[in-house]
């Protein structure tokens, strides 16, 4: 018995592998935009739907593209 | 030899004479110890995602190296000594980067060079592109001719969803199917797009679309079937 909540879980695919990227790169940071929130957080896999192995490298890109100014820390 | 790719920030306001100052420097020491300095690649001035030492803009490079792993101090020593680089980072790369790092560099080089022929040659394809223009008005107007006014009629309703091309959508018999193939492709695209925090918007859009788009495939063939 499952209860439903008027919305059915969808698949979510890591958008990483159905685009074949072996390695997340940090340089791409208007990429990496897509996955943090509007104030600059690292969107949950829950959310994004990413793979294990893609997530762990999308964090480290974006903590590299924090240090460089790319990507902000934080926004108001 | 490992290879590595080192990010830089310059202050904005410095010259590109300045930048070329600091970066011949920065060979010498790869150089000094036993390293090969790769492609150089200017990122050009960029607003920074916040504020470093008040600044609100720097000038980005991207150097690529190979060397022994014993240069990477050395190499942080003398961005700290250098007062013009607000911010570096050196990384590991692997060769695949590396390579691709030197065909860019190679690319934009070419690029650069081909910008000034194609300020000569944009005139000429500007040109040529209104004759083609101009060509293809001329045959839809034949087409539409043609065809009786009853047929013309379905073919211009069908237009806005299709953005088809004019003279395809002369014939009946032809429209059906580019209005199948063009809509998912549409549909797809959206859903790509969009960021992850509206994924569920994109799905719930997506049904929408999907829903939304039956109705208009049938009414569309009935409208061609009459």
């Amino acid at each position: 018995m499952r209860r439903d909540r008027g919305r059915k879980p969808k698949k979510k695919i890591c958008s990483f592998c159905v685009d074949k990227i072996e390695s997340v790169d940090y340089k791409q940071y208007e990429k990496l935009k897509r996955f943090v929130t509007e104030r600059g957080k690292v969107l949950p896999r829950r959310i994004s739907g990413n793979c294990a192995r893609h997530q762990r490298q999308l964090t480290r890109a974006i903590k590299k593209a924090r240090i460089m100014a790319l990507l902000p820390f934080t926004m108001e | 030899m490992e290879h590595y790719e080192i990010m830089l920030i310059f202050s904005p306001e410095l010259e590109k004479e300045e930048h070329e100052e600091v970066l011949n420097g920065l060979s010498d020491v790869i150089v000094k110890q036993a390293g090969t300095v790769g492609t150089i690649l200017n990122w050009r001035k960029r607003r920074l995602a916040y504020e470093i030492n008040k600044l609100q803009e720097g000038h980005y490079y991207l150097i690529y190296f190979s060397g022994p792993g014993t240069i990477i101090p050395e190499i942080e020593h003398y961005f700290r000594v250098t007062d013009d680089v607000i911010r570096y980072m050196v990384v590991r790369t692997d060769e695949q980067e590396y390579a691709a790092a030197a065909e860019k560099a190679a690319s934009e080089a070419a690029a650069a060079e081909k910008a000034a022929d194609a300020a000569e040659t944009a005139e000429a394809i500007e040109d040529a592109a209104a004759t083609e223009e101009t060509e293809l008005a001329e045959e839809t107007e034949l087409a539409e001719e043609a065809e009786p006014a009853e047929e013309a009629e379905p073919a211009e309703e069908a237009e806005p969803a299709e953005e088809a091309e004019p003279a395809e959508e002369a014939e009946p018999a032809e429209e059906a199917e580019p209005a199948e193939e063009a809509e998912p492709a549409e549909e797809a695209e959206p859903a790509e797009e969009a960021g992850p925090t509206d994924i569920d918007e994109a799905a719930e859009t997506e049904n929408a679309a999907s829903e939304s788009e039956k109705p208009e495939e049938t009414s569309g063939k009935e409208k061609t079937d009459q």
